[in-house]
């Protein structure tokens, strides 16, 4: 019986260990060979240069940026976007029907093409938009993706716009878990709308909320099109992440060899990461007495 | 051993699935009937589109030896990443159209590309397209030509010709210091008015210079060649002077270095860089954009001191290659095909009707077959004058790099005030002979 069980077990995972030995495993292993090679995935000659790819990667200043702009990101993505999916989950969950609508018009933009969406924020900041027309009229002259912080907070934006949908669902989901039962002993014992938010919604709803931000702080390594498309990279390497950096030492610059090293570093300082910050927030969770 | 059997399957499992994904494109490539079959790989426009297929059409009904699959080169993310995947993946096509010298550069150092004078009948395609002169400075460090130019636009500045009236103009001013003169009138009667307005002017993507700063530069420059070989031979005084016409320019609001939709037909700006497939949307977009009437063009403006009638530009030139991993049969055939398409000065006429993009002759000004649409489109008059006139891209496989090198430490810094010409010309100088190292 065990031993049926077991292959069953081996033949409903196969699929999904396949797909991840060719489409993870077998990837990270080339990328790895590669990254110690000058090859540009087309020469037929190539040399083994041991560490040089990540020494030079290590000391280039557009690594420096790409390491730090994800950090950037992260100060203004993730609490925009988890303070802007917690007021709409909170929102939706308190309408008396058509929680679903709303939630999949909130959902939209997750679905929206980042080409679109950026070119669209392009006419809207353009010089001549009417947008930066008005400002001027009152002495408010802005460029946009031009200036550091900007460029940074409007790529942020755009992002978060783009899903607090999705993990609006996530914590309507949560949300619809916590038993009412709950803030009736509550309402009994004369517990306030603010208390309620804060002393039982929040709490109940940390298991999700932790989801949500492990979820936010992910993407913020691995933000691309939006700022392919936006600023390039730029002003001065402002808005250089780190898939923007191996893309342009891949594909432009055409050395496959140090955009494999670029991105296994990328790779360890996401992983690093993401450790971090979910020991942290498992610390502040604990804490709090929230799990 | 049940497990060893396991292990066995897995990975048989993973390699058929490998194997399945590989290309089988050279089994394919001549069917048993003797049919050579091409890939030929056109630039995404529509129109360049059309004429190549248009093209493989009428060659096919001549030759029913050879079939041609004419597609479009995606440009998601870039044409140059489709193809580097295409190869490195092994589905290059046979023979592709749209690509710049510099990345032929890195092609070619990297033998992804056939030298095309080492295949029998390039020269009398060259013969028959009367473009000797013309593809010339195309040959490469190693002697050989990768690419076969299809057109050249000698890159021009457009100027607005309805504001140039307005402040007492009749004709573009041709030397710095008379732009800087425009300047202080175009801003003392339209504050929010720019000479230059282009959110490019402070981007650092390499090919971004191609259209500012290697135009003016080419100009002050007499045409040097900025990069030989391997070797950074660019003129200091030429690019410190490019440099500081630009500072100049910022210092007194002439510049509009942030993203601005349509500056030049919405009179944003009084001038700008200008390619001939600007008239193609403008037919569409903003027909009322009207050559001599409310815009002309010149070519770019020179140093003080330098005469304006020797001022040379930028190149956009792209051209033809045939790629080492088609069979021996199917680059004979690309040739071949190549060869009856310039046979017929007619074709590159219809060319030049459709695409409005000049192509790659000597006697582009000469030619009867061409002065038809000249005559019929005026504006394209000064650019089929200049092509020889017209300097091509550095030849570098670097290029890439050495470009956002010149952007990040010289040119947008100086776009944005935060370094003087000087400064940021030596720091350009010094990584760029850093990196060809």
């Amino acid at each position: 019986m065990k031993e049926n069980n077991n292959r069953l077990g081996w033949f409903f995972t196969s699929p999904y260990l396949l797909y991840s030995i060719v489409f993870f495993l077998i990837p990270l292993i080339w990328s790895f060979y590669l990254s110690f090679t000058n090859w540009d995935l087309i020469a037929p000659d190539f040399q083994y240069i041991g560490f040089d790819n990540f020494v030079k990667a290590i000391k280039s200043p557009s690594v420096h940026a790409a390491f730090w702009v994800t950090y950037k990101f992260m100060l203004v993505f993730v609490p925009l976007v988890s303070v802007m999916a917690l007021i709409v989950a909170v929102l939706v969950h308190s309408l008396p029907r058509y929680k679903s609508l709303f939630l999949v018009g909130f959902f939209l933009p997750y679905l929206s093409s980042g080409v679109v969406s950026s070119l669209i924020v392009q006419g809207f900041l353009s010089f001549n938009s009417p947008v930066n027309i008005s400002l001027r009229k009152i002495g408010i002259h802005i460029d946009w993706l031009g200036t550091s912080w900007s460029a940074l907070f409007i790529v942020g934006l755009i992002l978060a716009w783009k899903f607090t949908g999705y993990y609006a669902l996530i914590l309507t989901a949560s949300l619809e878990s916590i038993d009412q039962e709950v803030y009736e002993a509550a309402a009994i014992d004369g517990v306030t709308g603010n208390q309620r938010f804060w002393s039982i919604t929040l709490p109940l709803l940390y298991p999700g909320f932790y989801t949500t931000l492990i979820l936010a702080f992910g993407v913020t390594f691995g933000i691309f099109t939006e700022v392919y498309q936006l600023t390039g990279g730029g002003p001065n390497f402002a808005t250089n992440t780190w898939q923007m950096e191996i893309f342009s030492q891949a594909f432009k610059n055409l050395q496959a060899g140090y955009a494999s090293a670029v991105a296994l570093l990328a790779a360890i300082a996401t992983f690093i990461s993401i450790y971090i910050i979910r020991k942290l927030l498992e610390m502040w969770g604990a804490r709090n007495g929230w799990v | 051993m049940k497990r060893n059997i396991c292990g066995l399957i897995a990975i048989i499992m993973v390699f058929s699935i490998l194997a399945g994904c590989s290309s089988k494109k050279n089994d394919a490539a001549t069917t048993a009937d003797g049919v050579t079959t091409i890939e030929f790989w056109a630039a995404n426009n529509p129109t360049q589109q059309a004429y190549w297929q248009e093209m493989a059409k009428a060659y096919e009904l001549k030759n029913s030896k050879v079939k041609i699959n004419v597609s479009v080169i995606k440009e998601s993310p870039s044409s140059e990443a489709t193809i580097q995947a295409a190869i490195a993946g092994g589905s290059a096509p046979t023979i592709s159209e749209n690509i710049n010298r510099g990345f032929a550069a890195q092609l070619s150092a990297s033998k992804a590309l056939v030298p095309l004078d080492t295949l029998t009948g390039f020269s009398d395609i060259i013969t028959a397209r009367k473009m000797s002169s013309t593809i010339e400075p195309w040959k490469f460090a190693d002697g050989h030509q990768y690419v076969l130019p299809i057109y050249s636009n000698a890159m021009l500045f457009g100027w607005r010709l309805d504001l140039l009236k307005e402040l007492g103009y009749d004709t573009p001013p041709q030397t710095f210091s008379e732009i800087l003169a425009l300047n202080t009138k175009l801003k003392a009667k339209y504050p929010d008015k720019f000479i230059w307005a282009k959110g490019d002017l402070a981007s650092s993507t390499a090919w971004k210079r191609w259209f500012d700063f290697f135009m003016i530069y080419n100009a002050a420059s007499n045409g040097n060649k900025f990069i030989e070989g391997d070797k950074f031979v660019g003129d200091d005084k030429a690019g410190i002077a490019t440099l500081q016409f630009v500072d100049d320019l910022r210092k007194n609001k002439g510049i509009l270095a942030q993203n601005v939709a349509d500056p030049f037909e919405t009179s944003t700006s009084l001038f700008i860089d200008l390619g001939p497939w600007t008239f193609t949307n403008w037919a569409e977009k903003f027909p009322e954009m009207k050559y001599n009437e409310n815009y002309t063009l010149s070519m770019p403006p020179v140093p003080d001191g330098v005469d304006p009638k020797a001022s040379k530009t930028f190149a956009d030139t792209k051209g033809l290659v045939i790629y080492a991993s088609a069979t021996k049969e199917q680059q004979a055939a690309a040739l071949e095909f190549v060869k009856w398409v310039y046979s017929d000065p007619n074709n590159d006429a219809k060319w030049f009707e459709q695409t409005k993009l000049p192509p790659a002759r000597d006697d582009l000004s000469t030619n009867e077959s061409f002065k038809v649409i000249l005559d019929k489109n005026p504006e394209l008059k000064p650019y089929a004058e200049n092509v020889p006139n017209a300097v091509p891209p550095m030849d570098n496989p670097k290029f890439n790099d050495l470009q956002t090198i010149l952007g990040e430490e010289a040119w947008t810094k100086v776009v944005r005030g935060e370094i003087d010409p000087t400064t940021g010309w030596e720091n350009a100088k010094k990584a760029i002979e850093e990196a060809l190292k």
